[in-house]
């Protein structure tokens, strides 16, 4: 520690270099924060997807009869099936998307998981026009509990001819990294109810719970194949699946995610080994002096990982800061109805920028270090 | 003027070599960013571009009013026919109009890699390939109207498995076998065609999504609009097939060009102070070369755009790199993402976006360093060692 001042001292030589460099890797890590935390919001996707439920919707399009939910529920292994279904529309403009999943009144024992009290729940089966909205929609559209707001769905035909569902804010509740950008569930029977004729009794998908956790992908063969003949051939999605975004978009992300971080990664190396490099070669004499009142090998290559060391980890440090602020206001800023996921910053995240910023500065400090090993001391004295 | 600044130029990057590495930075730091953004890029302008060929403004679709995808649309048998006479459809050759009742429902596929996947079966009426006559068969031949057969495009045939010729689709009452595969050059080509009628039947649906016409001119869209949406028996929208696919596009690309723009602008910016890092450390470098001309005579101005150039230069010369890589990676491959198979783009366009974007960096990065130059004062900078 009694060395860091010379190491300051080093840096603030050329203050503006010190500045840039240490920006330049304050962004290369903002974007690795960005990219890197994806992925871990990524891999908590998949993590928090249990392995004991799967979703079943319509083979070839379309809704399916709510008729069915009883025949898969008596089917071996099945404990619980609940319907939902969805309301694809806008507030007021149609720039302004929602999507409103209306539950039925087993989702809350389906998945007990969502941050919902019982009392909440109730709240939308006493009132059928009801909404639970979470924090980040209600925040959106600036709804509070007893609003009462019109979302217009054109693509939900109704019954009385309107394309416009009546809600009611009946609770705000907590969001869920699952949603990445806030959910609005309502009751699914007010939705039944109020739809055309031929489009009653009908739902968008089951989700089914089975009981041993193991048997989900035999169970979902047997769903496909129990209905493959009948009127709604059904499709199963277990959760793992559903929920992982390789399998999802058959592209995989999280290695694009990668890349990008280590191209970043590269042009930043890049650029504080060059920076390194020059203020070395410029201080050459003074490390001579220093290596002349007694400074061994390695305390003078020690000075200069010292020197790398800063800009790369505190640049690090700032940079992922950066990152976590931007992802704390990016969902305030996307158009609505765009399902972007945000990152997470978690501890794996820090961990692995402060891995990769103590490599660049080592690779950085390296090359230098290994020239003023070898420097001639009479040679770099005499500034030659 | 313009003398001095072609030899202060000049004398300028004739000493670039001497600052190689130095130099380097700038030209690495932006082939990485170009690079990276045109990469991301890559997905986005494909799919635009799969989906803009797609879209004949000779064309125009009719769906239902208000639906954005041809899934959500509606077209009942009554309403149909009423469509298929309005005025501003071409005829065919046998007099009848070339309205094509279309169908779009998703079936399961299984993409090459093993996972599960969607994709569009499309129904194509009698009339389908009059309206879409770029619709070519590579290998096989047509369905049969009336047959449970279908054609399979030349990307699905690729991504998918179980796409050749002979090959078996399951559909609800059995399986259907693929008896040709086809080209658009367009979307189209990753996924399935079949008869409307039949499909539908098998499907136990009652209802078209679309019907897609040709227009008897570019101008007759507005005749055909109003004939069909003054029509009371009628509550549909119409739209230039080249608009709706266009609205499509931005749909489906918007969060993924978005993410290539976040990216991009988090590196330029980066590559920026990479940028500025390099130049300062360049003109005191060349402190006393720019005294000494300064001495001879020359102004401070063709000093100041000596800087600039250079920054333009290293900078250009880098994303055309940077551009060159996501080219030879990506450009034409082809890739899925989620249910649309097209090919990754890195087209002209997009490069030349990137060389703009790298003459921006050159130009904020450069202007700090180059007004320095421009004040340095030259008796000082005479006198340093």
């Amino acid at each position: 520690m009694k060395y860091f001042p010379l190491v300051w001292a080093a840096i603030m030589r050329k203050p503006t270099r010190a500045v840039l460099t240490l920006l330049s890797v304050m962004l290369a890590f903002t974007l690795f924060g960005l990219t890197i935390g994806m992925n871990a919001t990524f891999a908590k996707f998949k993590e928090d997807a249990r392995d004991d439920r799967m979703f079943v919707f319509a083979r070839f399009s379309g809704l399916v009869p709510v008729a069915l939910e009883r025949q898969i529920e008596s089917m071996p292994g099945v404990e619980m099936v609940a319907s939902s279904s969805g309301i694809g529309g806008y507030i007021k403009d149609p720039k302004n998307r929602v999507f409103v999943q209306m539950m039925d009144d087993k989702v809350a024992k389906v998945n007990p998981e969502y941050p919902i009290t019982p009392a909440q729940w109730q709240m939308i089966r006493d009132d059928r026009m009801g909404m639970l909205v979470s924090k980040m929609q209600a925040d959106r559209w600036h709804l509070k509990p007893g609003d009462t707001f019109v979302i217009a769905s054109p693509m939900v035909k109704k019954l009385d001819g309107t394309m416009s569902w009546t809600f009611k804010v009946a609770a705000v509740t907590p969001d869920m990294n699952i949603f990445g950008q806030g959910y609005m569930f309502g009751n699914f029977d007010y939705m039944d109810k109020a739809r055309t004729l031929s489009d009653q009794s009908k739902t968008g998908q089951f989700r089914v719970k089975v009981s041993d956790p193991t048997k989900t992908a035999e169970i979902a063969q047997q769903i496909e194949d129990k209905f493959a003949n009948s009127a709604t051939p059904l499709q199963t999605l277990t959760e793992k699946v559903a929920f992982d975004v390789t399998a999802n978009t058959g592209m995989d992300i999280a290695a694009v995610d990668r890349d990008v971080a280590l191209a970043g990664m590269f042009m930043v190396l890049f650029l504080t080994a060059n920076s390194l490099a020059q203020a070395v070669r410029e201080r050459f004499a003074e490390f001579a002096t220093l290596k002349t009142i007694g400074f061994s090998d390695g305390g003078v290559i020690g000075l200069v990982f010292a020197e790398a060391a800063v800009p790369c980890l505190l640049g690090a440090g700032l940079g992922i800061g950066l990152a976590t602020i931007i992802s704390n206001i990016i969902p305030h800023f996307l158009p609505p109805g765009q399902g972007l996921p945000i990152p997470t910053m978690e501890v794996m995240v820090f961990v692995w920028a402060f891995l990769c910023a103590a490599l660049v500065a080592f690779i950085s400090a390296a090359l230098p270090a290994l020239r003023l090993r070898q420097m001639d001391i009479a040679t770099a004295l005499s500034g030659r | 003027m313009l003398r001095q600044i072609w030899i202060v130029s000049a004398l300028n990057f004739k000493s670039l070599p001497g600052r190689f590495w130095q130099s380097m930075v700038i030209v690495v730091g932006l082939a990485a960013t170009i690079g990276v953004m045109l990469s991301m890029l890559s997905v986005s302008a494909g799919m635009r571009e799969g989906y803009a060929k797609a879209g004949d403004p000779g064309r125009a679709i009719v769906i239902s009013k208000g639906a954005e995808q041809e899934g959500q649309s509606a077209i009942t048998r009554a309403m149909a026919p009423l469509i298929a006479v309005a005025p501003g459809i071409a005829k065919d050759t046998d007099g009848k109009p070339l309205a094509d009742r279309t169908l779009n429902v998703g079936v399961p596929v299984l993409r090459a890699d093993g996972s599960k996947g969607f994709t569009s079966m499309r129904g194509f009426s009698d009339k389908g390939p009059g309206v879409r006559p770029e619709l070519k068969i590579v290998a096989g031949r047509m369905f049969q109207p009336g047959k449970r057969e279908i054609i399979a495009g030349v990307g699905a045939r690729i991504m998918f498995r179980h796409m050749q010729v002979g090959d078996k689709v399951i559909l609800p009452d059995g399986q259907w076998p693929i008896v040709g595969i086809f080209s658009t050059g367009d979307q189209l080509e990753g996924q399935l065609i079949g008869d409307t009628e039949t499909l539908l039947t098998t499907l136990h649906k009652t209802n078209y999504n679309s019907v897609l016409v040709r227009l008897s001119s570019l101008d007759s869209l507005t005749t055909l609009k109003r004939a069909l949406t003054t029509n009371p028996a009628l509550s549909v929208d119409v739209m230039r097939h080249s608009d709706w696919y266009a609205r499509l596009a931005d749909q489906q690309t918007f969060a993924l060009a978005l993410l290539g723009y976040i990216v991009g602008t988090v590196m330029a910016i980066g590559a920026l102070f990479g940028c500025l890092n390099t130049l300062y450390s360049a003109v005191s470098t060349r402190g006393r070369e720019i005294a000494t001309l300064r001495a001879l005579g020359y102004g401070a101005f063709p000093v100041a755009v000596s800087v600039i150039l250079e920054a333009i230069l290293l900078s250009v010369a880098g994303a055309l790199i940077g551009a060159g890589i996501a080219w030879a990676l990506y450009d034409g491959k082809l890739d899925l993402f989620g249910n649309t198979i097209f090919h990754l783009s890195v087209s002209p366009k997009q490069i030349e976006l990137g060389v703009i974007w790298a003459i921006a960096v050159a130009l904020l990065g450069g202007l700090l360093p180059s007004i320095r130059a421009a004040r340095l004062p030259v008796v000082d900078a005479l006198r340093a060692t």
